[in-house]
């Protein structure tokens, strides 16, 4: 049984095929362009989202094809998509600490401030004119 | 469950016993080269004993010092210097890799009906960089030690003088051990299972053992990288956490509490196992809510991960967060109370034999509960704020990382000496020592609990005079506890020597670890068995000793 | 061992304690992808700690990334994906028995690997010789906000780590091309190539994010 398990194996292998491949390298190249192009306008509050959102597309790719996660096995996708949910929570948390914290006061004189309250900043330089 | 012939007969005894893992080679070499998971764990067990002695002698120290309000026995920088090392010695070199990887490593397999772990050398790379971390950590130690605390808080870390980067170094190299055992155990668990072995008939100790290897391998590697940015921090200044460079200490909290509050579960979660094994085996009763104990534990290590913030409440963490991670922190007790409510459960109407791991299991549900109780009421934000940083939390978390871990970790060492050794320890000896530390261990921490609720801060050197009828409580209690260890210490230690040759299955437990010779042969089985029943099933009558061999 | 010789293996391929080479497979992928969360959870502490900083220092951010070179960046992002594809291609030709093919496609990953580092090394270059480092030693005439050390702060360690991975891999993939070229490595058995692939993979996954991250504010 085990004798046909790997023929079989052996099979399939003949008949795999790189096209995938090379269609997924075509498409992050032009993703990469277009990342670069969108990215270089800085068009604001969406510049962040459309970043991360062509660079998951990306990795989903690279993780799906390159990687094989598309024909692996339940578990391993499960670590995978486990692993990017923690991702995730740590990033939360974290960054709802720093956005709903109050913004500490900071005595007259210290060496240093938050943007928020000192926009001179460290090097009694002006703000640059744009956001 | 079917054995396969030669390995029922040999359990039977109707055919001479195979070489078991002990007699397989007896040089010094074969055992710093095995590939055996029976050898590694009982060579983890052996060097976590030895920290914890290590741990509990700091320990012993403070205690001794803190008889006297002022100054006495040693000086205030050597305090701060001892209090550093004994939760770094205990939480890092024992607790962490105390339960998984030296009971885990040996059980695991045999419970799963494997014939080793996925990844045997891998299975030893861990135990050398485990020994790794430790070296690089004493020698850190006689170098002169840190005195931040075993949480590194920054930027205190980044500017002591003290010798904080061995001791981080050996924090990052041990934490790669416990990444490495988590790995392996959860790939053994996918891949290894014997045959007719379904996710359902998995037993407890390893269902704990798995929850405990997924928050090994998610939270670790933030530990990780938290401790390599202190250490570039003291090298070479880069100010991520530093707030005279527009860095964020909190952030550091925050980065350090989520692999430091799910480390807890890495404590704790092992000794549930360890409990909802025992508990059946010691009433000779089925596990009373298999699915709810097996669900419980994955609940609580991912709820775990939500809970990082209560140890923030102070630190200037923002109101949202504070009351967001309050009420999540809740949570763990419910999954913890489902737990304790199964295994009084499984007590309830079984015949129990009060041996000594039964003592221990009683000990761990009075601590899990009076320790879990004190930490609902921690996780309350308002309450928090005057318990915080006291005497109070340190009873805490000692209840739930001494007590209860560690009455999982002496049930275990008790429940399975015969097993790794094929020796019987003195059962009285046994009874006296656990009552002598379930006793001194609440003398130590029930003053300590009034001592925070007064105010007294923790990690002080010095304090008022009116406390020291309390602390001198606490440090008999804490003598009380040592002599219980110590006694433990020689009993085991003569039975493994001259101790009398304990049958294959002296308690007649039905847990599928006893299915295997003791101590097993090196490959545990000639040929795999065939699960066809759940563990810890004694619906049936076989005389103790024989399991049920269809 | 007679283990192997009844599946029709290879000697020292298959491990005495698994049923068979499908299974052990399995457990190789299923170790190596955990082994990858936890790669990828090492640099989500430095990913909070960019998210962070560039929430409380936006405009420093901003500023300090238009001082980056981003022709060199994105140079870096298509030699980094072009050798994610290289390496796919030479599993695929290890599986397909086309050993010859295989190998040129480990030589020229790795090459493209050195091509990065030597990218990288230029532009380190640069940042050592304005001063715009980190920490302590920022002394950067270009932008003189609050927050614009701290963005250098990240922008080393995160390349930083980044880069030690990159040689990592790349020290793997040459013990694979060794391996390789020992013909240990066909359809019957590729497993230890795939595995070096996956990593080389998840160093490409990495630099997918912090390139939009750092380059393009």
């Amino acid at each position: 049984m085990a004798e046909s398990a790997t023929q079989h194996q052996h099979e399939t292998h003949d008949q795999h095929s790189a096209v995938p491949y090379v269609v997924v390298w075509i498409a992050l190249l032009v993703f990469t362009a277009v990342t670069y192009l969108t990215g270089i306008q800085h068009l604001g509050k969406w510049a962040l989202a459309i970043a991360l959102a062509i660079a998951c597309t990306k990795s989903a790719l690279v993780a799906l094809i390159f990687m094989h996660l598309r024909e692996s096995s339940g578990a391993t996708r499960l670590v995978f998509v486990t692993s990017l949910v923690f991702v995730a929570l740590l990033l939360f948390f974290t960054v709802s600490d720093v956005a709903t914290r109050f913004t500490l006061a900071t005595p007259a004189g210290a060496p240093f401030g938050t943007e928020r309250s000192q926009p001179e900043g460290l090097l009694e330089h002006e703000m640059p004119a744009e956001e | 469950m079917r054995l396969s012939e030669a390995d029922s007969a040999r359990l039977a005894g109707a055919l001479p016993q195979a070489p078991t893992y002990l007699q397989d080679g007896t040089t010094v070499l074969s055992w710093l080269n095995t590939r055996d998971h029976k050898r590694v764990g009982v060579m983890f067990l052996a060097s976590v004993i030895f920290f914890f002695f290590i741990g509990g002698i700091f320990a012993l120290a403070l205690r001794m010092k803190l008889l006297q309000p002022g100054p006495y026995l040693i000086d205030a920088v050597s305090y701060n210097r001892l209090f550093t090392l004994h939760g770094v010695v205990m939480i890092f070199l024992f607790l962490i890799p105390s339960i998984p990887s030296a009971f885990g490593n040996f059980v695991l397999p045999l419970m799963i009906g494997a014939r080793d772990v996925a990844f045997p050398r891998l299975n030893l790379a861990s135990f050398y960089l485990y020994l790794a971390g430790a070296a690089i950590t004493i020698w850190g130690m006689l170098q002169g030690g840190a005195d931040t605390g075993w949480t590194f808080y920054t930027p205190y870390s980044s500017t002591t003088p003290t010798q904080v980067l061995p001791i981080l170094l050996g924090v990052f190299v041990v934490g790669f051990s416990s990444i490495l055992t988590g790995l392996n155990f959860i790939v053994t668990v996918h891949t290894l299972r014997a045959p007719g072995m379904t996710w359902m008939r998995i037993p407890l100790f390893v269902w704990g053992i798995y929850a405990t290897s997924i928050i090994q391998i998610l939270a670790t590697p933030v530990l990780g990288i938290t401790v390599l940015i202190v250490a570039v921090e003291r090298f070479a200044g880069f100010g991520m956490f530093d707030p005279a460079r527009g860095g964020d200490p909190v952030l550091f909290q925050h980065m350090f509490w989520f692999y430091s509050h799910p480390a807890v579960y890495i404590m704790i979660l092992p000794a549930m196992g360890v409990i909802s094994e025992t508990v059946s085996a010691f009433s000779r009763k089925n596990t009373f809510g298999y699915k709810a104990i097996a669900m419980s534990s994955l609940g609580i290590a991912f709820v775990g991960f939500f809970t990082w913030g209560h140890h923030m409440f102070v630190a200037g963490q923002s109101t949202f967060n504070a009351g967001a991670f309050g009420i999540l922190s809740m949570f763990v007790g419910v999954f913890t109370a489902i737990k304790v409510f199964n295994w009084v459960g499984t007590m309830y109407r079984g015949a129990i034999a009060f041996k000594t791991p039964f003592a221990y299991i009683c000990g761990f549900l009075y601590f899990i509960v009076f320790g879990g109780m004190t930490g609902v009421a921690l996780a309350t934000t308002s309450l928090d704020i005057h318990w915080h940083d006291t005497y109070f939390v340190v009873a805490h978390f000692h209840f739930i990382m001494v007590g209860a871990s560690v009455m999982g970790f002496l049930a275990a060492l008790h429940y399975w000496f015969p097993k790794m050794f094929g020796k019987t320890y003195p059962e009285g000896w046994g009874l006296v020592a656990a009552s002598l530390i379930i006793l001194g261990f609440n003398a130590t921490f029930i003053p300590q609990f009034l001592l925070g609720n007064y105010g007294m801060p923790r990690r002080y050197y010095q304090y008022p005079e009116h406390f020291q009828a309390l602390h001198v409580a606490s440090t008999a209690g804490g003598t009380l506890l040592g002599f219980g260890f110590l006694i433990i210490l020689i009993y085991l230690t003569i039975a493994l020597i001259w101790g009398q040759r304990s049958e294959s299955n002296p308690w007649g437990s039905k847990g599928f670890e006893w299915l295997s010779a003791s101590p097993p042969p090196t490959h545990n089985f000639d040929e795999l068995p065939t699960i066809t029943q759940m563990p810890h099933d004694y619906r049936t009558h076989e005389p103790p000793g024989v399991l049920h061999v269809a | 061992m007679s283990h192997e010789a009844a599946q029709g293996l290879p000697e020292g391929i298959l491990a005495h304690h698994f049923s068979s080479l499908e299974r052990q497979n399995e457990a190789m992928r299923l170790g190596m992808w955990l082994f990858l969360a936890t790669e990828i959870l090492l640099f989500a502490g430095l990913f909070t700690g960019y998210a962070v900083y560039r929430f409380q220092f936006p405009l420093a951010f901003a500023e300090c990334s238009r001082h980056l070179e981003i022709a060199l960046g994105t140079l870096n992002t298509i030699v980094l994906i072009t050798s994610s594809f290289t390496v796919a291609l030479a599993i695929h030709f290890a599986r397909t028995d086309r050993r010859r093919a295989a190998v040129i496609c480990l030589v020229l990953t790795i090459g493209f690997a050195l091509a990065f580092l030597g990218i990288k090394a230029v532009e380190y270059t640069a940042h050592f010789h304005e001063r715009s480092l980190p920490g302590k030693y920022y002394a950067f005439e270009g932008v003189k906000i609050l927050g614009a050390a701290m963005f250098f702060t990240m922008y080393f360690l995160m390349t930083g780590l980044h880069g030690v991975h990159v040689v990592a891999g790349m020290s793997v993939l040459s013990w694979l091309l060794w391996r390789t070229l020992q013909g240990r490595y066909s359809s019957r058995y590729y497993t230890g190539l795939e595995m070096g692939g996956l990593y080389w993979h998840l160093v490409d996954l990495v630099w997918i994010f912090l390139y939009p991250l750092l380059y393009l504010i």
